[in-house]
């Protein structure tokens, strides 16, 4: 009898317990589920639908699948080629002014002084501002009928003629580069601003204790606690810089003669002046895989940056 | 090694005065502790010793040096903080070299300065540690040998203790004691800790709102507090104040409590019959089954060692220290005996103290 009861009881119990660790397996899946779903429909399934279209040609009513003949396009596009380069350096140039003067808005603001918060307001102004509405202003600004800045240029000497700089191909770039800068330098000093308030200022004392003058404070003590945030903020704005069609497109479409033509306002132009949207979205993923390409490399610099210190 | 001396030095916020004219004079090896209740300007006058304040009027002088413009790099001294303020990103060799590698002192003498500083604080093993993978403890000690490595003439320290638990706090109070007595350089403590003051100081600075209340050796201090606030500062548990009226009878002198009740006092003390006092007692000094004033106990703390009474004497609770234990319960009428030797007689109005 006893034995009976055992033996009989056995497989009952296994399979309980299987059940038992299915649902101990399954019960956290359960919990993360609304938010995995909700990930996999605004970011994963758009992703993938976006790399599909550029295995497609588009035309005004159907779309067929090419394989990769969008992606061979891109390699004997002369257009691509000046795009990326002016992406280089609409982005090394917007991010390079945006940080120094956003960093040094930042040690500014850092001080106490008379007029701080209004100063602080006015500094963080342009950042609400709709980009838009930026690129309109700063393309009135340039152009000498109605803005005043190539009569200033020209007073000052630097420009021969009030003209206006984004009608030249060899200037054109810094309308919208000095536009991104006004647009891009609040960014900066209000992530640093707040990383600057969070060193202790015990720090800088012991630091003026120990010898150290204002610029070994300077590189000892505040650099060290910006780092990780320079990183993150650097990443950031780059990526943000290189993929922000607006200001480009709105004071210059991308002209003249392709001179401010960057990879994201081409984008732009591909899928909706010319309405290839396969071939955007074949550029779309050159740019995203150029990007992920930064962000390992940039990642991978701050992790050995870490240890060595 | 070097004195430091603080002349009629005052400290002004706009209108805010924080100090008004404090004189001291700290000889040469000696360990001054400043202490005082928050906001009394201990912290603002160690600061301005270490150049981090600016000096409102008046002179500091370490050694024979007016240092009032001197940078604080150039004041030779080191500074402990409360927060220790180590450099989160240098690991503790670094930490502790940096102020002699500012200085451009050669590699080798650095690291054997820093070598010898982590020998005798026990640090020798976390030398390559960042400051945040050690203990409270451990910190506290990093910040010391920061302090060691330069040998400044003047030591300041900020409150070092305060963020330390009470265990270990009892513990960094000896050591800090004996490494003083090792290297015999003039320091500065500051603390609202009176029993940190106690322990450590060999002369005490009593502050308050911005005024100093008495220095003195600790037992001067405890034995002849200058004033009320002091008397009621130093010691603990406090000393008990009842008001009084004196009653002066040819060679008879005595303070009458407010509820009739009498309280010898020395017949030498300057009091006329008639003036108004404050009686001050130390909980030790009365005796529980004495003779003389009446008062009802309200709560009894046992201690094992000793037992302290909370009494009430003249509608004033009154704490009483005794050695050893009880078998009195809180509601017993007892009595209280009080020799007039040991009682602190304070101006009524001044809270001077009468001698």
């Amino acid at each position: 009898m006893v034995m009976q009861s055992t033996t009989a009881g056995l497989p009952h119990n296994r399979e309980k317990a299987g059940k038992r660790s299915f649902a101990t397996a399954f019960e956290p899946w359960l919990y993360l589920s609304p938010a995995m779903v909700l990930l996999m429909l605004v970011l994963v399934v758009p992703l993938i639908f976006g790399i599909s279209y550029s295995f497609r040609k588009f035309s005004a009513f159907k779309s067929e699948y090419v394989g990769l003949a969008q992606y061979q396009a891109l390699l004997h596009d002369p257009n691509l080629g000046q795009a990326l380069m002016n992406t280089l350096w609409w982005t090394v140039a917007s991010l390079f002014f945006q940080f120094f003067l956003g960093l040094g808005l930042a040690l500014l603001l850092d001080r106490e002084f008379a007029g701080k918060k209004i100063v602080q307001a006015i500094v963080f102004l342009p950042w609400a501002v709709p980009s838009f509405l930026s690129g309109l202003t700063w393309a009135w600004l340039f152009n000498p009928i109605v803005g005043p800045l190539p009569h200033w240029l020209y007073a000052l000497g630097i420009q021969s003629a009030p003209t206006n700089i984004l009608s030249n191909p060899a200037t054109a770039m810094w309308g919208p580069i000095i536009a991104n800068v006004w647009f891009g330098v609040p960014f900066f000093a209000i992530t640093l601003l707040a990383a600057l308030k969070s060193i202790p200022g015990e720090l800088h004392e012991a630091a003026a204790i120990d010898g150290a003058n204002p610029w070994q404070r300077f590189t000892k003590v505040t650099l060290p606690f910006l780092a990780p945030t320079i990183a993150i903020t650097v990443m950031l704005r780059t990526i943000w810089i290189a993929t922000f069609a607006d200001l480009i497109y709105v004071m210059t479409e991308g002209g003249p003669a392709g001179a401010t033509n960057t990879v994201a306002t081409y984008i732009y132009v591909s899928a909706f002046k010319t309405l290839d949207k396969g071939y955007a979205s074949a550029v779309a993923v050159l740019l995203l895989a150029l990007l992920i390409l930064y962000a390992i490399v940039l990642i991978r610099i701050r992790k050995s940056l870490v240890r060595a210190s | 090694m070097a004195s430091v001396t603080i002349s009629n030095v005052q400290k002004n916020y706009g209108a805010m005065n924080v100090l008004s004219a404090v004189d001291l004079s700290i000889a040469d090896g000696e360990f001054v502790v400043l202490v005082g209740p928050s906001g009394c300007g201990k912290s603002t006058l160690l600061r301005m010793i270490a150049g981090l304040e600016e000096i409102s009027a008046g002179e500091i002088k370490i050694g024979e040096r007016v240092v009032n413009d001197v940078a604080p790099k150039d004041r030779d001294i080191a500074m402990v903080f409360q927060s220790y303020a180590l450099y989160p990103h240098m690991d503790v060799a670094s930490n502790m070299g940096f102020s002699l590698l500012l200085r451009k002192t050669a590699k080798e003498l650095v690291m054997n300065r820093v070598g010898s500083a982590a020998k005798r604080l026990g640090l020798d093993v976390l030398l390559q540690r960042l400051p945040r993978q050690l203990s409270g403890g451990q910190r506290q000690r990093v910040a010391m040998g920061r302090a060691i490595v330069r040998d400044p003439k003047v030591f300041l320290f900020d409150e070092p203790l305060s963020n330390l638990d009470a265990k270990l706090r009892v513990h960094m109070r000896t050591e800090i004691k004996a490494l003083h007595q090792q290297l015999k350089t003039t320091s500065v403590y500051v603390t609202h800790d009176q029993v940190e003051a106690m322990t450590m100081a060999d002369r005490i600075v009593v502050m308050h709102d911005g005024v100093i209340q008495q220095v003195g050796t600790p037992l001067e201090l405890y034995d002849h507090p200058a004033n009320l606030f002091v008397a009621g500062f130093i010691g603990s548990p406090g000393m008990n104040f009842l008001p009084a009226v004196v009653s002066r009878e040819g060679k008879k002198v005595a303070a009458e409590l407010t509820d009739g009740q009498m309280i010898a006092l020395r017949p030498e003390l300057k009091v006329e019959d008639g003036d108004r006092v404050t009686v001050g007692i130390r909980p030790e000094n009365i005796e529980v089954g004495g003779e003389g004033l009446k008062a009802k106990i309200e709560v009894i703390e046992p201690l094992g060692l000793s037992t302290q009474f909370y009494t009430k004497l003249a509608d004033k609770q009154v704490c009483i220290f005794a050695m050893g234990r009880t078998d009195r319960g809180p509601g017993d009428a007892i009595g209280l005996g009080i020799k007039a030797a040991d009682v602190h007689l304070f101006h009524g109005v001044t809270g001077l103290r009468i001698a």
